[in-house]
Order: C-alpha cells, then sequence, then structure tokens
C-alpha cells in the first residue's frame, strides 16, 4: 500500500514540472513582445527593460524555471504588474471563496446523486429510478454556466428572491449562505445527475454479479446487501470520477465566479488574463493545477483503498 | 513456389490478418445499430439538422445575422422575428442558426485535431511500451491532463489573441491526452493479439503494422469518446466566447449571444434563454447519439 | 432411509424464462425425490436446465424466471410457497446451502474473506434468534470453518482479500460456508468445472466427506459424467429442460435405457476403443422457445420412431428405481442402444 502511496506521489514532480514548462511556454506565444503586452499602455522602454530583468524574460527555459522555483520554494509566486501586490497573497485571499463553492457543491452533490443512483437501482421501475433519468439528462444537457445564467434570470430578475452578486461576507453566515445557493446549485446540478446516472449503473452491474448472488444464497439481510455490500463495489467509478470531476468544477467556477461576481480563484485569473498580468495568471494556474493534481492523487490512493486489487497493477 | 501465386497468399492473409474490411462493415452495422436504440435515433436526426443549419446558414436564415434595426431592438418574439430581437436589433432566429455553423466547425475542428493527433501518439506509445519514447508521451499526456480543462484553454486563446482559429487550437490541445491515453491503453492490449504476432513474424514493418492491424481495432472506445466531444466541444467555445476569449464579435455565437444577453439580462430574457435552449438541445442531441453509439459498438450489448 | 418421507420431494416443475416475447421452457414436468445423506447426480448438456434447478429450490432465480406449475417440498415445507423473509431466515444459507460454479467471482473483492465469512455467521446467528455474540466469536467460528476444509493457517487467511486466494482456497471456503453441521441439502452447481483437474478431485473428496460427516444430501450438478460417476449414489439425466432417465449410478452407467444416455456415455473417450472415431451426436440441442414436438430428443436420436415425433415419453420404471422417458422397450440392455 505504502508503496503504491509513493510511486502516485513521486510521480507528481516531473508532471508538475512539466506544467510549468507549459505555463512558460505561453509568453512565446504571446505575439509582440511579452512585456510591453503586460504593460499596456503604460508600457516606456524603461519600465519594459525592468519587468523583462524582473521576470527574466529574455533568459531560456531552465534558468527561468530555476528563478521561478527558487521563488516558490521561499513562498513568493511573483508579483502582479497590475496591481503590485503579490501573488500568493492575492491567491490566498481568493483561494477560500472557490474552495467554499466546489465543497459546497460538489459535497451536497455527491450527496445527493450517490443515494439517488443507489435507490434508483434497487428500484429499477419506481418514480425515483425516472427521476434519476430526467435529472441525468438536464445535468448533461445544461452546462453549468447556462445554468447559472438561467437561474440568474429566473431568480434574481423575473423573481427576484436570491442575490447575484458577491459572496456575501459581509452578511455573516446567512449572507453567505444565501450567496452560495445559487451558485452551488448551478455547479451541482450537473453532478447530481451524472453521479447519479453513474452510481445507478453500476450499482446494477453490481447487483447482477456473483458475490451478491452468493451474499443472496447466504440470507445476508437485504439492505446490508444494498447498502454496504453492493454499494462498496458500486462506488468505485464513482470515487474516480469525483478526482477527476475537481478539475471540471475548477473549470465551472471560473465562469459561476464571473457571473455571480464571487471574488475566487477563477474570477482572479480570467482578470489577470484581461489584464495581461501574467505573474497573476501564471501563479492562478499553477495552484490550479496542482489542485487538480492534489486531488487526483486523493481519489487514487482512497481508490487504492476502497479496491484493494488495483495496487498490484 | 513462383512471385504471383506468393503475392497473392500474401495478400490473402494481409486480408483476413488485418481485419479493415470488417472493421468497416463494423462502422456501417454500427449506424446502423444506432439508429435502433431510440435515442439514438432522435440524436442523430438531431445533429443532422444542425449539420445542415451549419452548411445551408446562408439559404435557411430569414435575416442577416448582423443586419442592426435599432427600432427593433429587445423585442420578443413575433411575427417578424420569430425569437425575437438583441440590443441592436438583429434577428435572434438568424443569429442561433449562424451560431450553429460556429458550434459545428468548432466541434469538429477541435475533435477532429485532438482525436487524431492524440490516437496517433498513443498508438505509437502503446506499440513502443516501456522505452523511452513511450514514457515521454506518458509524461506529455499526464502534464496537459493536469491542467483544468477550460482554463488551459482560455490562457492560450488569450495569449494568442481570439479568434476562431485559435479557439480550435487551443481546445485540441487541451483535449488530444484524453483520446492518447484512450489509445494507448488500447494498443496495448491489442498488440498481443495473434494477428498481430502474426504480421510481426513475417516481417511487416512497425509502421504498417500500426497503420493497419492496430488502428481500426482500437477505434471502438474512441468513436465513442467523438460524440462526446464533440459537445464538450461544443461548450467549451460558448464559454469561452461568453469571456470574450473565443470567437471575435460581432460573428454569432451562442457564446457570444450569452454574453451579450448577460449583459442586458434585466431588460430581455429572450437574448439569453433561445441560445441557452440550442446549447441544451444540442448537447442532450449528442449525448443521446453517443449513448446509441456506445451501446451499438458493445459487442455485450449488441446480443440484447 | 426413509422412503416415505424424503428429504427433497420435486414434483411436476415446470418453469418458464420470459425474453421479451420469447418464452424458454427451462424445465418441463421435472419429478424427483432425494433422500438424506444421499448424493445426486444432476447430469446434462449446457442449457438443460440443470442449474435453473438448484436456484429454484433456494428460490433464487432470475425475475424473468416464471414457475408455471409444480411443487418443491423440503423436509414437509412448501418452498415454492414459504415467503422470501422466511427463506431468509430459515433456509438459506442454513438448511440449504448452493455453491456456484465460478469462484473466482463468488466472494467480494472489497471486503476481507474474514468480514463476509463473519457477516455471514453473524446474519444466520441473528436468525436463529441466538444472544448477542462478540466479534471474537464470530472470528472463531470462522476459523474453525476454514480449518474443516482444509486450509492452512486459517486465522490468517481471515485478513485475506479474496485476490490473494487460488480458485481452489476459494472453493473451500465458500464449502466451509455452506456445509456445516446444520446444513441439510448442498446444491453444488458445476462446483469444480473451473478448477484444474487435480483440485478438482481434492474439492470434489471434500465435498464428499463433509457430506458424510453432517450427513447432508447433495444435489450435485455437472456436465462432467465422470465426476458423477465416483461422487454419486444416484445419477439424473437431463435433455431441454426433461429428466430422460433416473436411476442409481451403477444402472445408469452399466444399462443406460435412454439413447441419449447410452450416447453420452459412448461419448466419453475412455469408452471407445482407442484409434476409433468419437462419437459426436449429430444436430444441436433445440432451442428452449421453440422446442419439437413429441420427444425433444427425437430429431437427433438413432432410434426414432412414428410415435416419438407426435408424443411426449413420461417418466417410467425399466426396473426398481430405475426410470427412463423413451417409448423403446425399456428393458432393452446396453448392447442394444448402440450408437456406433
Amino acid at each position: 500500500m505504502l508503496k503504491y502511496i509513493i510511486k502516485r506521489v513521486l510521480w507528481v514532480i516531473p508532471t508538475l514540472l512539466g506544467v510549468l514548462i507549459i505555463l512558460f511556454s505561453l509568453t512565446y506565444l504571446m505575439p509582440g513582445d511579452p512585456a510591453s503586452a503586460m504593460l499596456g499602455p503604460r508600457a516606456t522602454p524603461e519600465l519594459v527593460e525592468e519587468l523583462n530583468n524582473r521576470l527574466h524574460l529574455n533568459e531560456n527555459m531552465p534558468t527561468r524555471l530555476g528563478y521561478y522555483l527558487l521563488g516558490v520554494v521561499k513562498g513568493d509566486l511573483g508579483t502582479s504588474v497590475w496591481s503590485g501586490h503579490s501573488v500568493s497573497s492575492l491567491i490566498s485571499s481568493s483561494l477560500p471563496h472557490t474552495a467554499l463553492l466546489a465543497v459546497s457543491s460538489l459535497g451536497v452533490a455527491a450527496v445527493i446523486g450517490v443515494f439517488l443512483g443507489a435507490f434508483g437501482a434497487i428500484r429499477q421501475n419506481s418514480p425515483i429510478s425516472r427521476f434519476v433519468t430526467i435529472v441525468s439528462l438536464l445535468g448533461v444537457a445544461v452546462p453549468d454556466f447556462v445554468a447559472a445564467l438561467l437561474l440568474v434570470l429566473l431568480f434574481c430578475v423575473k423573481f427576484p428572491i436570491l442575490p447575484s452578486i458577491g459572496a456575501g461576507t459581509d452578511g455573516g453566515i446567512l449572507g453567505i449562505a444565501t450567496h452560495l445557493i445559487l451558485p452551488a446549485t448551478a455547479l451541482g446540478i450537473g453532478w447530481v445527475g451524472y453521479l447519479s446516472r453513474l452510481t445507478r449503473e453500476s450499482m446494477v452491474d453490481v447487483l447482477d454479479s456473483d458475490y451478491i448472488r452468493t451474499a443472496k444464497a447466504f440470507a445476508l439481510p437485504q439492505r446490508s446487501i444494498a447498502y454496504v455490500y453492493a454499494l462498496k463495489n458500486a462506488i468505485i467509478p464513482t470515487i474516480t470520477v469525483i478526482g477527476l470531476g475537481v478539475g471540471k468544477l475548477l473549470g465551472g467556477a471560473v465562469f459561476v465566479e464571473i457571473i455571480f461576481n464571487r471574488p475566487g480563484l477563477g474570477k482572479m485569473i480570467v482578470d489577470a488574463v484581461y489584464a495581461r498580468d501574467f505573474p497573476v495568471v501564471q501563479g492562478g494556474i499553477l495552484v490550479a493545477t496542482i489542485l487538480f493534481v492534489l486531488a487526483n492523487l486523493l481519489a487514487d490512493i482512497s481508490y487504492g483503498f476502497v479496491n484493494p486489487q488495483i495496487q498490484y497493477d | 513456389m513462383n512471385t504471383t501465386s506468393s503475392k497473392r497468399i500474401s495478400g490473402q492473409m494481409n486480408r483476413q490478418m488485418s481485419l479493415t474490411p470488417r472493421w468497416t462493415e463494423t462502422l456501417i452495422m454500427a449506424f446502423q445499430s444506432v439508429a435502433k436504440v431510440k435515442g439514438g435515433l432522435i440524436g442523430a436526426i438531431f445533429i443532422s439538422v444542425m449539420l445542415l443549419s451549419a452548411i445551408c446558414a446562408q439559404w435557411i436564415s430569414p435575416y442577416d445575422p448582423n443586419a442592426q434595426n435599432i427600432i427593433q431592438r429587445f423585442t420578443g418574439p413575433g411575427t417578424a422575428h420569430l425569437l425575437g430581437t438583441d440590443y441592436l436589433g438583429r434577428d435572434i432566429l438568424s443569429r442561433i442558426i449562424y451560431g450553429c455553423r460556429i458550434a459545428v466547425l468548432v466541434a469538429f475542428g477541435a475533435v477532429s485535431l485532438s482525436s487524431i493527433i492524440g490516437v496517433f501518439l498513443g498508438v505509437m506509445a502503446g506499440y513502443n511500451e516501456g522505452k523511452k519514447f513511450d514514457y515521454f508521451i506518458i509524461w506529455l499526456f499526464d502534464i496537459v491532463r493536469s491542467f483544468p480543462q477550460i482554463i488551459l484553454a482560455l490562457a492560450i486563446v488569450a495569449v494568442m489573441g481570439p479568434s476562431l482559429v485559435n479557439v480550435v487550437v487551443a481546445l485540441a490541445f487541451t483535449a488530444f491526452p484524453f483520446y492518447g491515453r484512450i489509445a494507448r491503453a488500447q494498443t496495448l492490449s491489442v498488440k498481443e493479439a495473434d494477428y498481430v504476432k502474426a504480421a510481426e513474424a513475417m516481417g511487416q514493418k512497425p509502421l504498417t503494422i500500426i497503420l493497419r492491424h492496430i488502428t481500426p481495432n482500437i477505434m471502438a472506445p474512441v468513436i465513442v469518446c467523438l460524440g462526446m466531444d464533440m459537445a464538450t466541444m461544443i461548450i467549451w467555445e460558448s464559454g469561452l466566447s461568453f469571456l470574450g476569449l473565443g470567437v471575435r464579435p460581432p460573428t454569432a455565437s451562442w457564446g457570444i449571444m450569452l454574453r451579450n444577453g448577460y449583459k442586458y439580462i434585466q431588460v430581455s430574457p429572450w437574448m439569453i434563454l433561445w441560445p441557452a435552449v440550442a446549447i441544451a438541445l444540442s448537447m442532450i442531441a449528442f449525448s443521446l447519439f453517443s449513448e446509441g453509439l456506445r451501446v451499438a459498438l458493445d459487442p455485450k450489448e449488441r446480443e440484447r | 432411509m426413509n422412503k416415505e418421507n424424503p428429504l427433497l420431494e420435486v414434483s411436476n416443475l415446470t418453469l418458464d424464462y420470459r425474453l421479451g416475447k420469447k418464452r424458454m421452457r427451462a424445465l418441463d414436468r421435472v419429478s424427483f425425490q432425494l433422500e438424506k445423506g444421499e448424493i445426486l447426480g444432476v447430469a446434462g448438456e449446457s442449457g438443460c436446465g440443470k442449474s435453473t434447478l438448484g436456484l429454484s429450490i433456494i428460490k433464487l432465480l432470475p425475475k424473468i424466471a416464471e414457475i408455471k406449475r409444480g411443487e418443491i417440498l423440503f423436509e414437509g415445507r412448501d418452498l415454492l410457497n414459504t415467503s422470501e423473509n422466511d427463506m431468509n431466515r430459515k433456509i438459506r444459507g442454513q438448511k440449504i446451502s448452493m455453491i456456484f460454479q465460478n469462484p473466482q467471482n463468488a466472494l467480494n473483492p472489497v471486503f476481507t474473506i474474514g468480514k463476509q465469512m463473519t457477516d455471514i455467521l453473524r446474519a444466520q446467528s441473528k436468525y436463529k434468534n441466538k444472544k448477542m455474540r462478540s466479534s471474537r466469536f464470530f472470528r472463531d467460528q470462522a476459523i474453525g470453518r476454514l480449518k474443516s476444509t482444509g486450509i492452512a493457517d486459517p486465522s490468517a487467511r481471515l485478513s485475506n482479500y479474496p485476490y490473494e486466494f487460488s480458485g481452489g482456497m476459494k472453493q473451500r471456503v465458500m464449502i466451509g460456508m455452506a456445509l456445516s453441521s446444520g446444513t441439510s441439502l448442498l446444491l453444488a452447481d458445476e462446483a469444480t468445472t473451473a478448477l484444474d483437474v487435480t483440485i478438482e478431485a481434492q474439492i470434489n473428496r471434500l465435498i464428499s466427506d463433509l457430506a458424510a460427516q453432517y450427513g447432508t444430501s447433495v444435489l450435485y450438478v455437472s456436465h462432467n459424467l465422470g465426476v458423477l460417476a465416483e461422487l454419486a449414489d444416484r445419477i439424473m439425466i437431463m435433455y431441454a429442460g426433461r429428466i430422460f432417465e433416473m436411476g442409481t449410478t451403477t444402472d445408469v452407467f452399466d444399462s443406460p435405457s435412454h439413447p441419449y444416455s447410452a450416447a453420452l456415455l459412448e461419448s466419453l473417450p475412455s469408452r471407445q476403443a482407442r484409434g476409433k472415431r468419437l462419437l459426436s451426436i449429430p444436430g444441436i440441442v433445440p432451442p428452449l422457445d421453440n422446442l419439437p414436438q413429441g420427444c425433444s430428443f427425437h430429431p437427433r436420436c438413432k432410434f426414432a420412431e412414428d410415435i416419438c415425433k407426435r408424443e411426449v415419453p413420461p417418466l417410467e420404471q425399466v426396473t426398481d428405481g430405475h426410470f427412463s422417458a423413451c417409448f423403446l422397450d425399456n428393458k432393452r440392455g446396453r448392447k442394444r442402444l448402440k450408437w456406433i
């Protein structure tokens, strides 16, 4: 078990290195001179020169990587060209909002989705099962940002009952909660649909398996068979999906944060992109990627716990 | 044995072993079975409608999508404009139809590009399993896969400048590792098959083996992915355009329509509603179609 | 042996599988008895209904199965009319156990052997309304079961996962769970078909030893006549859902009374002279939704006569305890039923 974890963790390092290389390569894609693009209308030859030196834009890739990594070790991810704040401070102030959004939408969606799916598999011709199919179709049909727009249309414009701007931090817990409802729902609906359908299909397969037949032949109690034995097997693909899903969630979060004007990581990145604030873009994407990789790692490791066979592959 | 008969025999063996003819038969059978699956047929029909709109946009669209008519802005659905008009008085229906063209272009373009590159790299990697090339490709795949897709895409487009081509390239770049991984995994099992071993034993060149024997036989899961991937690409394009990092206005793309609609959300619900419906319908269509494709191509399910 | 009160009495059991519009008659008027302590072998080709028979007795049939007619009496109890609840509380795993063909898949891969065994033992204890026991108790009980099947170092084995066991060991675990002092009837469905030949012999010996020790009757389903010849006291030969011949192993093997049985026996390689062609019965088993009229074997039967094509031959006594469903003169011996 330990060997498996160590192997997986070690592979992360060259991967992240590659991520940085790609991020740095972005500056080569910029038409024209990166530094002037970043400075925009304020660009003077002195400022351009100064920026070039600060960001080592004229050096080769290994040098740039070296300087950057040295900075990372010290906790310094660079400085925003636009605002002058340190990138790490910008990230640390925006990350909690995104985390809150992600956890609330995915967490609630996962719990609801898995139980809906399990129920739908056990009682296959019930209204619940049909509900699962409808919700999953809806979830697929309406991507998160479209759902967000429609929700705003419905609950903020047509029937103005929920707030649409900001994170509500000045309203205390209640404020935060009300400001979370619509964004979390927008992100979560797709998940509930997908997870419930995935769990249901997986459960149906599992319920048909030989080992469940054995459990029935030995008269294990029905509920135990369904919710302990079968579910643990059925949940395996779901866990992998949730790990991958964090990436999709981060993507969706970008839009939801922009639409609802929430000060999260996604909005930070996009605003930096508009402002051509490359250090912020780079730092933001790096952090988002690290989070994604960590989530996948955790999913893989917990998959290893749940399905002990996988360690030997 | 003289040369002509030995050529004939080896030609026969090649045909038997390569399974390429069987592969085309499978594809045709697959489309027929997709049609049999209820959802698949609906999906296929709708996708054809989309394709048709995309190709024949000039002829079916009632107005020029960029024709402004300030007097008639923000109207709701009516006889003159079936779906209403936007903030510049442009006909929404026409813009939806032209937006279909953008959606189809991006979907097919990005998916083709990413699948060709991905499958090629994946098969090469799988065939050279264990060698440095394989490790390098896996590393490449893992790196690109580590990025949350949309974030990488928007960074690329932002840096290269928004345009249709750049959107396609950026999306293809974020997507190719998924095809690569599938292709590689499939190659790993297919290359152990008897017909591949036989071809190797007969001294066929690796490139021939890859093209003729391995690639056709790994395509099934790839094809299933293609369907859903196109839907995803349509969404990503809309998303990027919504952020202003996609197609350039005044081109009508559903994403741009959503962006404009969002600005005027207090004034007119129609600007947001119709592109949302268009996106939702195309998603459902592709989803049903690829579900039908999956069922049709899965040998286990075909027996049902 | 108590002939008036057999352990298991199946009468006229008729069962269909519904697949969409098709109806496959998987069992047709199957009737037989099983005495206490007896091993009854059920032989036949794939699809003849032998697995369905076992599943019907323990009532684990798939949803598409429909019992049209018949009765299953176990220890005097009408099983077909016993509720699911009672089946679980009193019968399954306790009085009647079933082990299946493929031990590879019979155990849940994500739980340890120990957990699966103790869960079953705990459930059974609850059904019997025994007082609450500690986990230690069930652990020891599981260890005891493993020991009885010859598994070495049983207490260490409890914390293993199924993938760490070989096929033969997994089947031993299943046998350990299925056979205990309270088991009256063991349904073994191709229990050793998926195992290597040497392991097969060990497992079969284990089954017969434990069955003898606990006085358990066994309904042993297999397509392998060699295994049945060694293990079974009596044999039942099935074809397309019907019983064609039934009797003691000696009677059926030495003097088969049905052309199909004779052909099966003649097609075993060991019974042919070396160098001669092997017999294969011409034709194929008919589809269960489209059985031929009359005797379902007549299209392939070398000895078929007109009446065979019109009427279904009833299962009739040939000699004491030996039954055959064939219109041919039932006193025929083996010489007259030669196929080659």
